[in-house]
């Protein structure tokens, strides 16, 4: 009977032990392998109050891996482009003069809602939603 | 009946069948046909098999409502064919080739009737045409040359925009080469005919013809359409600059341009090509390799001298964008955060790119300057992945110390109950 239920219990104690040293393998292994999963993808970003812009009519901010340029236009409306030119990836500059979106390598000119106008750039900029939430400045993705 | 007998005639039967309805079906299609169109020039001609070849449905002018009396004349409500195609009724039938484009002018040299289609349309075709290589030849009586209808074509017009007109932009160099490619015809007049075997292998062909891109230039964008004509010394740079900006601005303001017109040297075209322009690369500096500057440059030249500098220049910044780039996949690859180290590889790639167009100043000053620039960026940005390497390496370590601490505690309490145990 003693025998018995010595046996028992050094097999629940087997168990056992198997199981917290895989509790403790499996997460080292995950370190060292790490799984191949997609990085966190960004879809909204806080920009700054309204009042940032009150000298400045654009601001290039980080909207993940995107560069995106902010544009403020005469009536006061924003605008958020991609500041990725579709040409060879350069990043986009606003032209005040020409109130267009200027791209410094090749020349390329966009107007102010992101088509391509002038020069090498074969495509329109992609747009973001702006939203402007108590007076601060809201970036999302229009994929969201 | 015998078997062989009962066999043929089930075959007589069946092809006795597929005859019947295929009389019935060509029948039905003439009556529909026949129904479908008013016009009796349609109507007469689709029933005696006699329509015009390539006629198409679609045709753009059959689509508005303009039928064959528009371009043809006489009375399209007549069915009796004196009538309908008498000289009273103003019938002109067909057109010579010299007749061509005043025939199709009739109308699209007139705003007062184009304007009923589209408010904006040009007017200005056949003057332009008549201006081109194409419409001074056929002026003089040459008959091998392009009229409208070459282009795009007589009785299947199609809008540019339908990708099945052969005027759409990635149809435009097949539809150019049934004449230019044709050899035979070419050598009469001192011309090539691989321009479009040529112009596929290049960077616009590739991008037009492979990649799809609609933006890219197709023989019209260069040459003109209705006023196609061969470019000049003094109109190819304006007409290359028209997409390449920077490009065309900065060789106009350099003090390369004025000894290039001088010598009657085309601009772009003496280091690019013409139809055939590959994809400039950093070799084509490459004095050891790459005869665009030394063409012109012999060793010890300012010339030669500046092509060694931007050769030496842009291929060590594009060595360090490619080493920094690698950096940044090895960072992502062992889990560490690299959005900052690709927001200066941005940097780089732009310093480079914008080093790149720099060079048509023949400055060495502007390109050496810029190119300094991404190299510092290049170097920030390596920075940055050491210090992630950096905090991977201690992550790793302090994980690794833990780890044995806690397979240290476990052991020690495994023994400690074995002990309480026994």
């Amino acid at each position: 009977m003693g025998t018995n239920r010595r046996k028992f219990l050094n097999s629940l104690l087997g168990i056992g032990g198997i199981g917290a040293l895989s509790a403790i393998i499996y997460p080292i292994m995950s370190y060292l392998v790490p799984p191949k999963i997609a990085e966190v993808k960004v879809n909204s970003l806080k920009v700054g109050p309204v009042s940032d812009f009150a000298n400045i009519n654009s601001k290039i901010v980080k909207f993940g891996r995107t560069p995106v340029i902010l544009l403020k236009d005469n009536q006061g409306n924003f605008k958020a482009l991609s500041a990725t030119c579709t040409h060879l990836d350069c990043i986009v500059q606003f032209d005040n003069e020409q109130q267009q979106i200027l791209c410094a390598c090749h020349g390329g000119r966009y107007d102010l809602t992101g088509k391509n106008v002038s020069g090498p750039p074969p495509k329109p900029l992609k747009e973001f939603n702006v939203n402007i939430i108590d007076n601060e400045i809201r970036i999302t993705s229009q994929e969201a | 009946m015998n078997i062989n007998t009962k066999f043929i005639c089930n075959i007589f039967a069946i092809v006795l069948v597929f005859t019947a309805i295929t009389f019935a079906n060509d029948n039905l299609q003439s009556a529909q046909n026949s129904k479908k169109y008013t016009d009796e020039c349609i109507k007469c001609h689709s029933e005696n098999d006699m329509m015009p070849e390539h006629f198409s449905e679609n045709d753009i002018h059959l689509q508005n409502g303009l039928s064959c009396a528009g371009c043809h004349g006489g009375l399209s409500t007549s069915a009796d064919e004196e009538i309908a195609m008498s000289k009273k009724n103003g019938f002109v039938g067909v057109p010579t080739k010299k007749e061509i484009p005043n025939f199709c002018g009739k109308c699209h040299s007139d705003i007062s009737k184009m304007q009923v289609f589209q408010a904006r349309i040009s007017t200005d075709q056949v003057s332009q045409y008549y201006i081109s290589k194409h419409g001074m030849q056929l002026k003089i009586g040459n008959k091998d040359v392009a009229t409208c209808i070459d282009c795009h074509t007589s009785h299947s017009i199609l809008p540019a925009s339908d990708t099945r007109s052969t005027v759409y932009a990635a149809n435009i160099p097949n539809t150019c080469n049934n004449c230019h490619g044709n050899s035979d015809l070419m050598n009469k007049y001192n011309l090539k005919s691989n321009q479009v075997e040529e112009y596929s292998k290049g960077v616009h062909g590739i991008a037009l013809l492979e990649k799809h891109d609609n933006s890219a230039p197709a023989c019209n964008d260069c040459h003109g359409n209705h006023g196609a004509a061969p470019p000049g010394v003094k109109s190819i740079s304006h007409i290359c600059g028209s997409c390449h900006v920077n490009n065309m601005n900065f060789f106009n303001n350099s003090n390369m341009a004025e000894p290039f017109a001088g010598l009657e040297i085309k601009a772009c075209e003496q280091c690019h090509g013409n139809h055939l322009i590959a994809k400039p690369s950093d070799e084509m500096l490459n004095v050891k390799t790459s005869t665009t500057c030394t063409e012109c440059h012999d060793k010890g030249e300012d010339g030669y001298i500046a092509s060694e500098m931007f050769y030496e220049k842009l291929t060590q910044l594009s060595e360090l964008y490619d080493s920094t780039k690698a950096m940044s996949e090895k960072i992502a690859i062992i889990g560490m955060n690299n959005i900052e180290i690709e927001y200066e590889l941005k940097n780089v790639k732009q310093a480079l790119i914008q080093s790149r167009t720099l060079v048509h100043t023949f400055d060495t000053s502007k390109v050496v300057g810029r190119t300094n620039e991404g190299v510092l960026a290049s170097l920030n940005a390596l920075k940055l992945a050491d210090h992630e390497i950096e905090e991977h390496d201690n992550r790793r370590i302090g994980y690794g110390i833990s780890t044995l601490i806690l397979i240290l505690l476990a052991g020690a309490l495994y023994l400690k109950i074995k002990g309480l145990n026994t």
